[in-house]
């Protein structure tokens, strides 16, 4: 029997899972598209994940990250529930020791994590917008008819790069527009936007931070070459991609499943968890006028989580 | 008169005592909620931040509530904040709520004794001082409540909660001398570590930044609480009775923290950020925090600055810093995902380093 630990990464766009063994090694993975339905993306990973699994393996640990991780806990009975800064680092750190600087971006955040020797000792969230992330880029490549697989190696075949206002999705389309009436090509176009995220990115996330060799670069709009030349030009420096750089924070989650349960059993709900009704429903306390959106979670008619009150009074039922 | 004032956390009793020592109606407005920003967000201009916001939301409910007279401390020598109270004279009087605004300076206690104070509300500068003195010793209590929730959520959250609300009350009853004697007693006793059978906190982080939002915990989205709930003991040093001393020139540990900025910052950039940062060298100089959050409103300048320096001393000492900055806008789920990743990433560096010195 072997011992394998498995890590669900629910985000905003996608649904990621992998299924790693003790010595780390990927043993199966899964990419969904979220399409605004966490709990019916998770099902489906459950259900691809535990039919492609050795019968001889058994689940010793299961951890959930991502923008969802406590839904998605709550649902597989996690073991761990963790924040997608510590599961990237984590992952990063495992598989790439000489890691200093991992720079993340996803379908709608973007983030910078600094390690030294393996631990994270700082990093950054976009706050105030989602500029240059993976769904602006997403709208972009389907707005100009391009499948978003092939809008990086346009940027690759570039002959003068274009200037891209970056600072605002709305404004840096507006300028693509315009430089496509002028007759710009559609290449040099692309070029410029990659440019345009990556220099929005080193002046808002990435601010004051000490970015440093070796560099890697994960989270979905890692798949984009065009991006990840953008950011050699901009640093100078090599850009790594890894291996799994589109489940690395669902790598990150498994590992830290497998820290979780040395000491105890794990609480993992197997993978039939994806045949149980789950559902998830809000509704506004009244009890003053902060009127907080209190969301509950429910296990076949029964409720099982609930939060989004700033009091208390609701997640203290728990 | 109806005199009013806006909210400040959990000192708002401790103002409302002054004014009642004075013999003035008080009426409070109402606990701040997001009705309160909103309503402050409408009459402000976009970019001001979030203390006025706020400040001139309290008092928008608290007119409604009945009050006539409003007092909003002022004083031109720190930063904008000085200048608040003629704009939001100008909001109230736009939004047709008939009330006086009487601005309270902060720097020039002569007046505040010896004219305004007796003037406002026909006391003898005596008076006056008494109903301060009797502030102090009330905004103590309020401190050392604070450090004792702190202290307590730290190592068993759901209990320092359930202990919270009779202990506020405690708070808020006691007016003279010996009551306040009897409920800081009373506090201790309620929110005991010591001998419970608790264990140690795992981290204790030192909180900087500038006043109201250290104070105002709507306005900082509760977040000592938030981090008591993962375990970590929040430190400070910024509290009212802090504050009330340091206007009276009697408070040592301001000129400590200045002097520690001094090696960042030569000179004052505005507001508090020298004590920001002076407040933070020595909670980790002192080995006190094994972290620093640094919380100041979106716009503010002078922490910005304070900011910059943080960052340095950040790297220099190898402590891990988190800068926040609020507003109306600042999402809970964002702060409270950062929240958990700094704590994690404190904890794994601390844990780091008491391997390594082994």
């Amino acid at each position: 029997m072997t011992e394998v630990y498995l890590g669900v990464d629910v985000g905003s766009i996608s649904t990621k899972g992998v299924v790693i063994d003790r010595a780390g090694n990927v043993l199966c993975r899964e990419y969904l598209r979220t399409q605004g339905s966490p709990i019916v993306s998770i099902r489906r990973l459950l259900r691809e994940l535990g039919g492609r699994l050795d019968g001889d393996c058994r689940v010793a640990g299961a951890g959930t990250t991502g923008s969802a991780r406590r839904l998605a806990g709550v649902m597989i009975r996690a073991d761990i529930v963790k924040n997608e800064i510590i599961a990237h680092a984590v992952a990063a750190g495992r598989y790439h020791p000489d890691c200093r600087t991992v720079l993340e971006i996803g379908g709608q955040d973007s983030k910078i994590i600094i390690l030294r020797d393996g631990i994270p000792v700082d990093f950054a969230m976009n706050n105030v917008c989602a500029a240059g992330t993976g769904s602006f880029l997403d709208h972009q490549a389907s707005r100009l008819d391009i499948p978003i697989e092939d809008f990086g190696a346009k940027a690759l075949s570039a002959k003068n790069r274009v200037n891209i206002a970056g600072r605002c999705t709305v404004f840096a389309e507006s300028d693509m527009v315009h430089k496509a009436q002028l007759g710009i090509s559609t290449e040099d176009i692309i070029a410029g936007l990659c440019d345009a995220i990556v220099r929005n990115y080193l002046n808002t996330v990435a601010k004051g931070k000490d970015i440093q060799d070796s560099v890697l670069f994960q989270g979905g709009v890692a798949a984009n070459v065009g991006v990840r030349d953008a950011f050699e030009r901009a640093l100078g420096r090599t850009v790594k991609v890894p291996e799994h750089f589109l489940v690395m924070g669902a790598i990150g989650a498994a590992i830290l499943a497998m820290e979780e349960s040395e000491e105890r059993e794990t609480t993992f709900a197997g993978f039939e968890t994806a045949d149980i009704g789950f559902e998830s429903r809000a509704f506004e306390c009244e009890g003053c006028p902060n009127r907080c959106e209190v969301i509950e979670t429910v296990r076949e008619g029964e409720v099982v989580d609930r939060y989004g009150d700033r009091c208390g009074k609701w997640s203290e039922l728990n | 008169m109806k005199a009013t004032f806006p909210n400040l956390g959990f000192d708002t009793p401790v103002i409302r005592g002054f004014f009642e020592d004075l013999g003035a109606e008080v009426v409070l407005p109402p606990p701040t909620s997001k009705r309160t920003i909103a309503m402050g967000v409408d009459h402000s201009p976009e970019l001001i931040c979030m203390p006025f916001k706020i400040t001139l939301g309290s008092l928008l409910e608290a007119l409604d509530a009945g009050a006539d007279t409003v007092f909003m401390a002022a004083g031109a020598r720190k930063c904008r904040f000085g200048y608040y109270h003629f704009l939001q004279k100008q909001a109230l009087a736009r939004t047709g709520r008939p009330c006086r605004l009487v601005p309270v300076s902060q720097y020039t206690p002569f007046d505040f004794f010896f004219r305004l104070m007796p003037s406002e509300f026909g006391v003898s500068p005596v008076r006056v001082m008494r109903a301060v003195g009797l502030m102090i010793v009330r905004s103590r209590m309020t401190e050392e409540f604070r450090r004792l929730v702190n202290r307590r959520r730290a190592v068993d959250f759901a209990g320092a909660e359930r202990a919270i609300g009779p202990a506020r009350e405690l708070v808020e009853r006691a007016r003279t001398l010996g009551e306040i004697r009897r409920a800081r007693q009373d506090l201790r006793r309620m929110l005991a570590v010591n001998g419970a059978g608790f264990g140690d906190p795992g981290l204790r982080i030192g909180l900087v930044g500038e006043i109201y939002m250290m104070l105002e915990q709507f306005a900082n989205q509760d977040i000592e609480k938030e981090l008591g709930r993962l375990g970590v003991e929040v430190l400070f040093v910024r509290s009212l009775h802090r504050h009330l001393l340091h206007l009276l020139h009697v408070d040592p540990s301001y000129r400590r923290s200045r002097r520690l900025a001094r090696r960042y910052l030569r000179s004052c950039p505005g507001g508090e950020a020298l004590r920001t940062v002076g407040e933070a060298i020595e909670f980790v100089e002192r080995g006190q925090a094994d972290g620093i959050v640094h919380i100041f409103p979106f716009t503010c300048m002078p922490e910005n600055i304070a900011f910059e320096a943080l960052q340095r001393f950040s790297e220099d000492s190898g402590t891990p810093l988190l800068s926040l900055s609020f507003d109306e806008h600042t999402s809970r789920t964002g702060l409270l995902t950062r929240l958990e990743a700094f704590v994690d990433l404190a904890a794994r560096r601390k844990r780091d380093r008491s391997l390594s010195r082994r």
